[in-house]
């Protein structure tokens, strides 16, 4: 056994993916191909599932109904990235250009928040956004600032920034080490050249900063069109994700079947963006060597 | 523009600070217009943070930069008449070898057409035309090395500062490139303020060499000057290959005699003025100076300093033989013959000899200097 080791390493490498594979099969592959094989079956009376083939739920997926939800999730996601990226970059930033150990303390700060339930966090915003008694109009109405209370609640802008909440770090720790890594010295280089500081920053900076950016920008568009917590507490029941669509099928229509196909479409969705996506910036960004 | 009476660059008095290290230490140097300026020392002397200071990377603590007679004061990199060649180069990872080189005067907005015209000058000087696509990471250390050169001569620098340029170079090419930089130097007749730890690039190449050490400038001259006539035991050592011989100081003044641990009297032709007569010092002599002789063939009398001792090793070198000679003392001297002049001169292991050398080649240093 340990001669055939020493002779095949390869062997020795799948002998230890071994485990993994196996995991990744039982609860990934798996339930991933038992919900495209659900995605083209039918849903019996009683919520389960007839194996009768058809494409009926991939038609209903395009019933405006649906459709609408689908790109208003897109439209949400699109928010979302773009504000992380817009709030986020200064930020990583700001803490990549900190002496090294406030830089190490900082980082730490933007996590910590994350280590209390995103459940609970969420109902936090809750209780600061919602209309009547949430603390902000609340407040401002006592103070005398408003009479009437902002639509802060149940709409585009709420769910938006919970997500924007809950996404920023995985915007700003890529593009923080992207950041970290660019050499001082081709700062000092530009500048030598009769760079200006917002020139340093758009002919340098930013072009080396693009793979973090494109991370990130990825990291925080695809959780966010798939979400269903957050629009499901900060969206008040009045604006609905495609997430919650799903969930719906699952738990309350039991209709299995149109969840599944729900789902294909989300993840084809998804692997077109980050296809395309790396294909244009992605590459773009790598061509810098680094 | 360039008057050759006033300084391309000039250093009055400088010193700079980093919390309690002082890196650079009351440094004052003039450096002439179209000069190649070597400035050498050590790792830790103080040169990267002396040529940061000409290119307004760094404020002087104390003290003035002049560049062409006027107060540099706290102006920052982009308003000097200077551009740097950094360690490592430095170059755009993101850009092209054209955009690289095209930086500087599209920071500046020139016109479209003059920079493709100037870049592909730049190019031909540097000798890299074609290969305006590539990257940085697609080219060789030289070729990175040449792109930096470039990329700060198309701006017209009336001072070009580089620091260590060929470090990252193996030894091969970095001789090759010792050459191409000086031809390219003649060429666009630019002052050259170089930074450099290697002695043998400093003596090759510059019109002038600052020795540094400690932040300080301890010798400047040509590089024949200082390589022949050093002025403190550190530029002696520091610069070439140098016999040290322990000796105790016997008269100074217009003649200089000094007495070996082994009892044989040597004349100098120069010691450090701060010595006197009984003083602990160090004479030294370079290798290629001294003769060896059979004891029945040593000229008698004569400006010649003579010494007996024992061949410990010979080393044969191609184009000279090296021998270790063991004297009385516990010290040894470096001897380097010419190979090739036939009969009995080559000498063997275990033999007695008598060496020679011209008094006027000894030069006597304090010891602690
Ligand atoms: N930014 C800095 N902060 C603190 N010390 C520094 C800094 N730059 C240089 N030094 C110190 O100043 C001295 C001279 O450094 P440097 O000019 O880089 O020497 P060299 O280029 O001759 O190797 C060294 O002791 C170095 O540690
Ligand atoms: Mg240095």
């Amino acid at each position: 056994m340990n001669d055939a080791l020493r002779r095949y390493p390869a062997l020795r490498a799948w002998l230890l993916l071994a485990p993994s594979f196996l995991w990744l099969l039982l609860f990934f592959i798996i339930p991933l191909g038992i919900i495209v094989v659900y995605s083209f079956l039918q849903r019996d009376v009683y919520g389960g599932v007839v194996w009768k083939w058809s494409l009926d739920n991939y038609r209903r997926v395009f019933d405006p109904l649906y459709f609408k939800t689908f790109l208003y999730s897109l439209w949400i996601a699109f928010l979302t990235a773009f504000f992380s990226l817009l709030f986020g970059y200064p930020l990583a930033y700001f803490i990549a250009t900190r002496p090294e150990k406030t830089r190490n303390a900082l980082v730490l700060a933007l996590m910590i928040p994350f280590w209390t339930n995103f459940l609970v966090r969420t109902y936090a915003w809750l209780t600061l956004l919602r209309t009547n008694t949430g603390l902000i109009n609340v407040w401002l109405m006592q103070w005398g600032l408003l009479d009437k209370p902002l639509p802060l609640f149940g709409n585009t802008f709420a769910i938006t920034l919970g997500l924007v909440y809950g996404w920023m770090p995985d915007m700003i720790l890529p593009i923080y080490a992207a950041l970290e890594q660019i050499d001082h010295r081709l700062l000092e280089a530009a500048e030598d050249l009769y760079a200006s500081g917002w020139q340093v920053f758009r002919r340098v900076i930013w072009p080396l900063s693009l793979p973090g950016v494109v991370a990130g920008t990825m990291l925080v568009f695809i959780p966010s069109l798939g979400a269903f917590v957050t629009p499901a507490i900060l969206g008040g029941g009045k604006r609905l994700m495609i997430g919650n669509v799903i969930t719906n099928q699952f738990l309350g229509a039991h209709d299995w079947p149109f969840g599944s196909a729900l789902s294909v479409l989300m993840m084809a969705v998804m692997l077109l963006a980050t296809l395309v996506y790396f294909r244009t910036g992605g590459d773009r960004a790598g061509q810098g060597g680094l | 523009m360039s008057d050759a009476s006033v300084p391309a660059v000039e250093l009055r008095d400088v010193v700079k600070r980093f919390d309690d290290v002082v890196a650079v230490d009351h440094v004052s140097l003039q450096i002439a217009p179209g000069e190649f300026f070597a400035l050498l020392g050590p790792s830790g002397s103080g040169k990267t943070t002396t040529l940061r200071m000409i290119g307004g990377f760094e404020l002087p603590t104390e003290g003035e930069v002049l560049i062409e007679g006027e107060p540099q004061g706290y102006k920052p990199p982009y308003q000097r008449p200077v551009n740097t060649v950094f360690q490592n180069y430095a170059l755009f990872p993101h850009m092209t070898v054209a955009q690289n080189i095209a930086f500087g005067l599209e920071m500046r907005g020139v016109p479209k057409d003059e920079i493709r015209r100037r870049v592909g000058e730049m190019l031909n000087l540097v000798r890299l035309s074609g290969y305006e696509k590539r990257r940085p990471h697609q080219l060789s250390g030289g070729e990175q090395q040449r792109v930096a050169l470039a990329r700060a001569l198309i701006n017209q620098p009336k001072v070009l500062l580089l620091d260590e340029p060929l470090g990252a170079l193996d030894l091969k090419l970095r001789k090759a490139m010792q050459l191409e930089l000086k031809a390219i130097q003649e060429q666009v007749g630019i002052t050259f303020v170089y930074v450099t730890h290697d002695q043998e690039e400093a003596i090759t190449m510059a019109d002038r060499i600052a020795v540094m050490n400690h932040g300080r400038v301890l010798q400047v001259g040509p590089p024949p000057e200082v390589y022949e006539q050093p002025r403190t035991l550190f530029v002696a050592d520091f610069i070439g290959e140098t016999n040290f011989i322990p000796v105790e100081v016997l008269r100074v003044g217009s003649t200089v005699e000094v007495l070996t641990a082994g009892g044989a009297r040597l004349q100098a032709g120069w010691a450090e003025p701060s010595l006197n007569a009984g003083a602990p010092a160090v004479a030294a002599v370079r290798p290629e100076r001294m003769w060896l002789h059979r004891p029945n063939t040593a000229p008698e009398g004569g400006p010649w300093n003579r010494v007996e001792g024992i061949v410990r090793h010979v080393i044969y070198h191609g184009l000279d033989i090296r021998y270790e000679i063991h004297l009385a003392g516990e010290c040894s001297l470096h001897v380097r013959l010419p190979v090739g002049r036939g009969d009995a001169d080559v000498f063997q292991r275990g033999e007695h000899v008598i060496v020679v050398w011209p008094s006027e080649a000894t030069r006597v240093f304090r010891r602690d200097s």
